[in-house]
């Protein structure tokens, strides 16, 4: 057995430790109602939780569970065409992710989903960007990754190898993990809060 | 522990290369347009030359190709082998040009080596990763082709992968994948079969798969024969039938012969005249010893071509 390489492949493995550790504090457990749960994205550093408009039942009381604490959670904004909603969670807060540009992405790097599918918390996938398909105007549409997501991964992050968010967990279509890009993402928070600004 | 740009360079190096390897295989990966629905994927193979898997590809002439520089062109059929479920094609001008897949050391492969499948089910190649779960030895699919070595992948081989390369960490090719070789489970036929049937296909349009017409079953020879005739292995092949105006009848073979040697090879498993029938040249006479009514003859067989008749 050749030392060094083994030495990779635990490098690898720590570094993937430490994707989950800075994940499970960037993620809150979303529940609405009583319907089943899925996962949110704290936004910004704090007081503000990104997931998926699916994962909201409106009109049912909305719960967010940062850190083994439920807190009660209000709607912003949605999105129902990119399936996103907003939330204003005011007392929780995470680390800031820094946000990866769609049009660098390349098919066959490694990324990672972080949620808790099936009601486990803090569960980490690891898979291989597949493709993004693009709208007619050739903007980014959707994030496609080989990446195993089950329900409750709904809303929660895809990121890269360094941690950069590249999409938020939407849906499995013919095996495959989709997510909206990141810049979509962006677009939608900076929208919904300057029009409750205006 | 906080994964901030540079902490993580083992990671991102190792992402950072199974992207390139992506972007290497992509460059010898085509979509091939012949059914409904999703394209298959393609393998460049050698100048000029396609490699896919059979099944995806519906039509015998006239099959859109989309090369990988995204130019669409037109390939014709050279062979078809439904053993391996391998078809090759052929194309001409620009599509000739297109640059061959690097060929990956299949020695190399192991338990646990990292490797993505790549498929362009469309205009632009998409991948997958996972790892080799098992390297099998030689095994015979039912249709009688010989597989040296297959490779049982933990990945997956999507809509539209199928016909397209498993690659290594450099993005070498270490075959073809295919979701139908073993029901649905994710396989990949090595290179070297690749290569193998490959020869053939270009050569004849089919893989030749000899046979000379006899169903056979494994026995034991008693020990007074085996030292009577001073013989190195104490079974042999009893047959049991022999098909009409098949080579074996044509050259003599009777109902209860027993066969022990072809070509001085030993015969005590039906898969050892499978194996002695496919060394045998083509158009050339197999020598088989046979045990009949106590004594050795032996008779010399033609096999012919199933291979032509599928």
């Amino acid at each position: 057995m050749n030392i060094s390489m083994l030495g990779s492949a635990r490098a690898v493995s720590s570094n993937v430790n430490g994707l989950s550790e800075l994940l499970r504090q960037a993620v809150v457990e979303v529940r609405s109602g009583e319907s089943g749960s899925g996962t949110g994205i704290i936004w910004g550093g704090a007081g503000l939780v990104v997931t998926n408009a699916h994962c909201i039942r409106r009109g049912s009381g909305l719960q967010v569970d940062a850190s083994g604490k439920w807190r009660d959670a209000h709607a912003l904004a949605y999105h129902p065409h990119h399936d996103l909603a907003l939330l204003a969670a005011p007392s929780v807060s995470g680390p800031l992710l820094e946000l990866r540009d769609p049009e660098s992405l390349r098919p066959g790097e490694l990324v990672f989903a972080h949620g808790h599918p099936l009601g486990i918390r803090d569960s980490l996938a690891m898979g291989v960007l597949h493709a993004v398909t693009r709208d007619r105007s050739k903007s980014p549409r959707w994030i496609v990754a080989d990446v195993r997501l089950a329900p409750g991964n709904s809303g929660g992050p895809l990121v890269d190898a360094e941690g950069r968010l590249i999409g938020v967990n939407s849906m499995v279509v013919n095996g495959l993990g989709v997510a909206v890009p990141a810049s979509l993402v962006q677009r939608f928070v900076d929208r919904a809060l300057s029009e409750r600004a205006a | 522990m906080s994964p901030k740009s540079g902490s993580n360079s083992t990671l991102t190096e190792l992402s950072s290369q199974l992207a390139t390897a992506v972007e290497v295989a992509a460059n010898s990966v085509v979509a091939i347009h012949a059914r409904r629905r999703i394209p298959s994927s393609g393998i460049v193979w050698r100048d000029g030359v396609i490699v896919s898997a059979s099944h995806t590809v519906r039509r015998d002439d006239e099959i859109p190709v989309t090369l990988p520089n995204g130019d669409s062109t037109v390939a014709t059929l050279a062979g078809r082998d439904s053993a391996t479920d391998l078809i090759a094609l052929r194309v001409q001008g620009g599509g000739a040009k297109s640059q061959t897949a690097p060929k990956a050391d299949s020695s190399s492969l192991r338990v646990g080596s990292l490797v993505l499948a790549v498929g362009r089910p469309g205009k632009n190649v998409s991948a997958s990763f996972g790892i080799v779960s098992a390297v099998g030895e030689g095994w015979r699919t039912w249709q009688g082709a010989r597989i040296d070595r297959v490779l049982r992948l933990d990945l997956s081989v999507y809509d539209g992968f199928s016909g397209g390369p498993l690659v290594d960490a450099s993005g070498a090719v270490l075959g073809l994948n295919n979701s139908a070789l073993a029901r649905g489970t994710p396989m990949a036929l090595p290179a070297a079969a690749v290569d193998r049937v490959l020869d053939e296909l270009l050569e004849r349009g089919h893989v030749r798969r000899p046979f000379i017409g006899v169903a056979v079953q494994p026995v034991a020879l008693s020990a007074s024969l085996v030292k009577q005739h001073g013989l190195a292995n104490n079974g042999g092949l009893l047959i049991l039938s022999i098909a009409e105006s098949s080579p074996a009848e044509k050259a003599g073979i009777l109902l209860g012969d027993v066969l022990l040697e072809a070509d001085s090879h030993t015969l005590a498993r039906p898969d050892d005249l499978l194996d002695a029938l496919s060394a045998v040249a083509s158009n050339a006479a197999v020598s088989l010893k046979v045990l009949r009514g106590g004594t050795i003859k032996t008779v010399s067989v033609t096999p012919a071509d199933r291979g032509e008749t599928e």
